[in-house]
């Protein structure tokens, strides 16, 4: 399997895992779109990428050592921005009633694998 | 004395973190990334930079912007309360010029406070000089300022200027 089709297959992985997600944009640290689902994915993968930048940047001034996610929560939904390595992004949409101890669970796995490939 | 916000913005690769870098008195706040395309360099600000510094006694906050377009969302976030800009562009790229035009005219429009203009790699001929780009960006040429922004002394000269300006600004008002 291509590099590409591994990242489809867990891109399709994490859908499966957490039918409830928005939507899935896998993106690199300078906010470029890898995989994705979003219609609106270019906007969301830079956006994804500043707010983990920003995270990684106060996590360290603050000593919470290293960054684990940001979170943006509405009235409305999650918007949760992982880590996937040193290069990667994984940035997730789900709405307001989602479990979010849930959504960290399986995301933090998928960030994991994901950053072996990227 | 109130300290004042600062923004300093323009296209990718103006020398817009180098410059806070070189002019901060306090730990520079940086948000830099592996670029994954080609733009002539290996990391990009893909938030924002922050540094502070001294003009005489008055402090300056220096809020620095992504130059990438896709980061163009932060630059209204940065831009608000800011009280001046100063908008970099490499004096080695007139491709830039057209973009940075752009740039400006949208943030001027949205955040109408004093600016300046500075061009930069003055050092590393050859260059457009700031009359040159005066003259492209139909700006009065008191207004852009020829810099090396790696250099202290060089890399104040467009923030003074634009002190100058601002503390105008503040006074017809007053």
């Amino acid at each position: 399997m291509s590099k590409q089709e591994q990242l489809q297959s867990i891109l399709k992985a994490i859908k499966q895992a957490l039918p409830e997600l928005r939507s899935v944009v896998v993106a690199s640290t300078d906010g470029l779109p890898i995989v994705h689902d979003s219609a609106d994915a270019p906007r969301v993968a830079a956006m994804a990428a500043t707010a983990l930048g920003l995270g990684k940047r106060i996590s360290q001034t603050t000593d919470l050592g290293p960054l684990q996610e940001t979170i943006v929560r509405g009235n409305d939904g999650y918007f949760v921005v992982y880590a996937a390595g040193d290069k990667g992004v994984l940035a997730l949409a789900a709405p307001a009633d989602a479990n979010l101890g849930l959504i960290h669970l399986e995301a933090r796995d998928f960030a994991a694998r994901l950053a072996q490939l990227l | 004395m109130e300290p004042l916000k600062v923004i300093i913005t323009g296209p990718v690769g103006a020398g817009k973190s180098t410059l806070i870098r070189t002019l901060s008195e306090t730990e520079v706040v940086d948000t830099d990334a592996a670029a994954s395309e080609d733009i002539g360099k290996a990391m990009t600000t893909v938030a924002m930079d922050y540094g502070t510094l001294h003009l005489g006694d008055q402090l300056l906050y220096l809020f620095g912007t992504p130059g990438q377009e896709r980061f163009d969302f932060m630059w209204d976030v940065l831009t608000e309360g800011a009280l001046g800009m100063l908008m970099l562009v490499r004096g080695d790229r007139p491709e830039d010029l057209g973009p940075a035009r752009r740039m400006l005219d949208y943030l001027l429009s949205q955040h109408p406070v004093p600016h300046v203009v500075g061009v930069t790699r003055q050092d590393r001929p050859p260059v457009w000089g700031p009359e040159e780009v005066a003259l492209f960006l139909g700006l009065p040429k008191e207004r852009v300022v020829g810099l090396n922004a790696t250099d202290p002394k060089s890399a104040v000269q467009p923030l003074m200027r634009l002190l100058e300006l601002m503390l105008a600004e503040e006074e017809s008002r007053s």
